[in-house]
């Protein structure tokens, strides 16, 4: 890749349930803080499970700015006032029109649809229930006028949202480009998950041999991005960098992965020929690592085949135990993540993995954080439908 | 409106299936006399064969059959599109309302209707039925989430990350008529049940694509082709490219414009 290309990420704002900014994000993380609870905010009684990864209450909310009542909206609008506030606030270009927003997400604004339909909210705003409505609510928020992209990989909506917004902005069709994503846990989703037994009633253990299952979250992500060299001429140092992705379908089955993680490799194969760097340059790896069985597995299965001898000796990570699976927000936030590990020199550990799987026999960070500085990571994510995506990143 | 310049792929097939019926030539030239009073004009739900298909959605049967449509043109072996070399490019903007009422109203069986809730189903089903294992990206939106999808389309098969790329659109919108005749404010008339793709290749020629939202979008209410096929949001620009090509303006030329929700989108594509 030119060095021209290099697509720089700036800076980044959250919203998860372990903490509604990037120093909260990171100091949870590294200290093993778990956001998983009883899910407060609608009915869950007549579940299997109850619990997940949910926000009680958005600490960074300005109701003064806010039209919006739906909730994937409030928290895209909470993790977007972090980043506007960490490079001097809105606009974010001179020419709004050359700011793109790309976002990803699981299950856009079907809450809203849940509402409506149920009688709680006028059948006049149904039209919030559009999966795109949030980004045109950020967008609106932004002053973005530039392209508004909605994506929707399943829980790999994270990552494709990163990697396309790099492309538009490889691609001259914007400037500068805020992209991430964000899903809320809502009745809709926890109703389908429980139904299909994917929930555990255990904790959420990645990579450990008792694992039994995921436990959902919600959060936003976001992050800034613009082409490295108008970082350069601008000043200043950025978090990191996105130096590749990829995505590919598994062609197998409408919910369950691949068993033989084919499109998981092709993604990872993809992310890392566009970055221009070979396995053996991979530093951290921050896998999908839901805790579910087959999950797991496959992923440790297709790292050993695309690390090669490597596999073994780089270090890799799951932080769903920590949040919950946050669905779009997922990708992001482990992207987030690891530019931070290098920033800050420490690997977050995975929590709960405590008796290792025989089959995913990896590098797995566990039990505590590990001192490294990892300059290139590589990060994971796996969805319904067979969606697939890889991010390689560097930090600065 | 500065752009994003990309080298143009070449169109090498499209397929249609509309409320219509099959193909462009079942496109009637005034859709609104077409309709004759009908807000919502259906698609039905494709037959297909196979027992794999028993329990699938009515939008991922649409979306299989308009590819199988885009397979009968001369020379796309249905082989062609198999492997990891094939990238698959979805845009909607109302394929999972269906599901997604279903299951929020509990009229669909819940274990297994849930995963058809989401907008990834449809390509899902699609990568599956024709062993789709390339690049695969999913745009949410009408017209400009179509020319979104094909401007990435562009893009992979100019860095040479695919061979061909497949964009497909589905709009459905029987089984929520009654909440769109709610917001008829929001959607021309009539809404017209479609699937439509377009199978792409490398080329030489040139694609310009730009996005803006916020500006009042310029030009008339309702396109040519709006005329003739009504609002089918994300396949509205999939239909034109086939109504393009079928024109016999070779090479191919043309300026597709898509407006959604405050947002316009403008696609330049000229084949060399």
């Amino acid at each position: 890749m030119a060095e021209a290309d290099r697509i720089a990420i700036r800076t980044a704002g959250v919203v998860t349930p372990i903490g509604q900014d990037l120093d909260a994000f990171w100091s949870a993380l590294v200290t093993g803080a778990s956001g998983i609870s009883r899910i407060e905010r609608f009915r869950v009684d007549d579940l299997r499970v109850a619990r997940g990864g949910e926000i009680k209450k958005l600490v960074r909310e300005r109701p003064d700015e806010l039209s919006t009542d739906c909730r994937a909206s409030r928290l895209l609008i909470a993790a977007a006032d972090e980043l506007v506030a960490h490079v001097g606030g809105r606009p974010l270009a001179p020419d709004s029109r050359r700011v793109a927003l790309v976002l990803g997400t699981a299950l856009g604004g079907v809450e809203e649809g849940e509402r409506a339909l149920s009688g709680k909210r006028r059948p006049s705003r149904l039209a919030r229930a559009l999966y795109d409505s949030p980004t045109r609510a950020l967008g609106q928020w932004l002053g973005a006028e530039g392209p508004l992209l909605t994506i929707s990989t399943a829980c790999a909506s994270g990552a494709t949202a990163l990697g396309l917004a790099a492309d538009l902005l490889r691609n001259g069709a914007a400037d500068v480009a805020v992209a991430g994503g964000y899903d809320v846990l809502c009745r809709f989703v926890m109703k389908g998950f429980d139904a299909l037994r994917s929930l555990t009633r255990d904790e959420v253990r990645p990579f450990d041999r008792r694992r039994s299952g995921l436990l959902l979250g919600e959060g936003a992500g976001l992050v800034l991005m613009e082409r490295e060299r108008d970082a350069a001429a601008r000043g200043g140092k950025p978090l990191g960098y996105l130096l590749g992705h990829a995505g590919a379908s598994d062609g197998f089955h409408i919910s369950a992965p691949d068993p033989n993680g084919r499109g998981l490799e092709t993604s990872i194969r993809g992310a890392m020929s566009q970055a221009g760097i070979s396995p053996d340059e991979i530093e951290f790896v921050s896998a999908h690592g839901t805790g579910t069985p087959l999950n797991d597995k496959i992923e440790a299965a297709v790292l050993k085949r695309v690390l090669g001898r490597r596999a073994y000796a780089v270090p890799v990570n799951s932080i769903k135990a920590h949040t919950g699976h946050t669905m779009g927000a997922a990708a992001t936030l482990e992207a987030i993540m690891c530019l931070l590990a290098w920033r800050h020199g420490q690997i977050p550990h995975t929590l709960n993995l405590e008796q290792p799987d025989p089959d995913c026999d990896l590098d797995f960070v566990a039990t505590g954080p590990r001192p490294a500085r990892p300059r290139i990571s590589l990060s994971t994510s796996l969805g319904f439908g067979g969606c697939n995506a890889a991010l390689v990143l560097e930090g600065a | 409106m500065r752009s994003s310049a990309v080298t143009a792929p070449r169109l090498r097939s499209t397929g249609l299936l509309s409320g219509w019926g099959r193909g462009l030539g079942a496109l009637p030239e005034d859709a609104g006399t077409a309709a004759a009073g009908r807000a919502v004009v259906s698609a039905g739900r494709p037959v297909l064969g196979g027992d794999r298909f028993r329990r699938v959605t009515r939008e991922c049967l649409l979306g299989v059959a308009a590819v199988e449509e885009a397979l009968q043109e001369p020379g796309v072996p249905r082989a062609l599109l198999a492997g990891s070399r094939t990238a698959l490019l979805y845009a909607t903007a109302s394929a999972y309302g269906a599901a997604n009422r279903a299951f929020i109203e509990g009229t669909g069986s819940t274990t297994l209707h849930f995963p058809y809730t989401a907008p990834s189903a449809v390509p899902a089903e699609v990568a599956i039925e024709f062993g789709i294992t390339g690049p695969y990206a999913i745009f949410l939106g009408g017209a400009p989430a179509a020319l979104s999808a094909l401007w990435y389309a562009a893009t992979l098969l100019a860095s040479s990350a695919c061979d061909r790329a497949l964009v497909l659109a589905v709009e459905t919108f029987d089984e929520c008529a009654d909440l769109y005749a709610r917001g008829r404010w929001l959607v021309g008339r009539p809404l017209v049940e479609a699937a439509a793709c377009a199978l792409l290749e490398p080329g030489t020629g040139a694609l310009s694509y730009s996005e803006q939202r916020g500006r009042r979008p310029a030009g008339p209410a309702a396109t040519g082709i709006e005329r003739r096929l009504g609002e089918a949001f994300a396949c509205t620009p999939l239909v034109e490219l086939g109504v393009a090509r079928a024109a016999g303006t070779a090479p191919l030329d043309v300026r597709l414009r898509g407006v959604w929700r405050g947002s316009e989108a403008v696609l330049r594509w000229v084949e060399m």
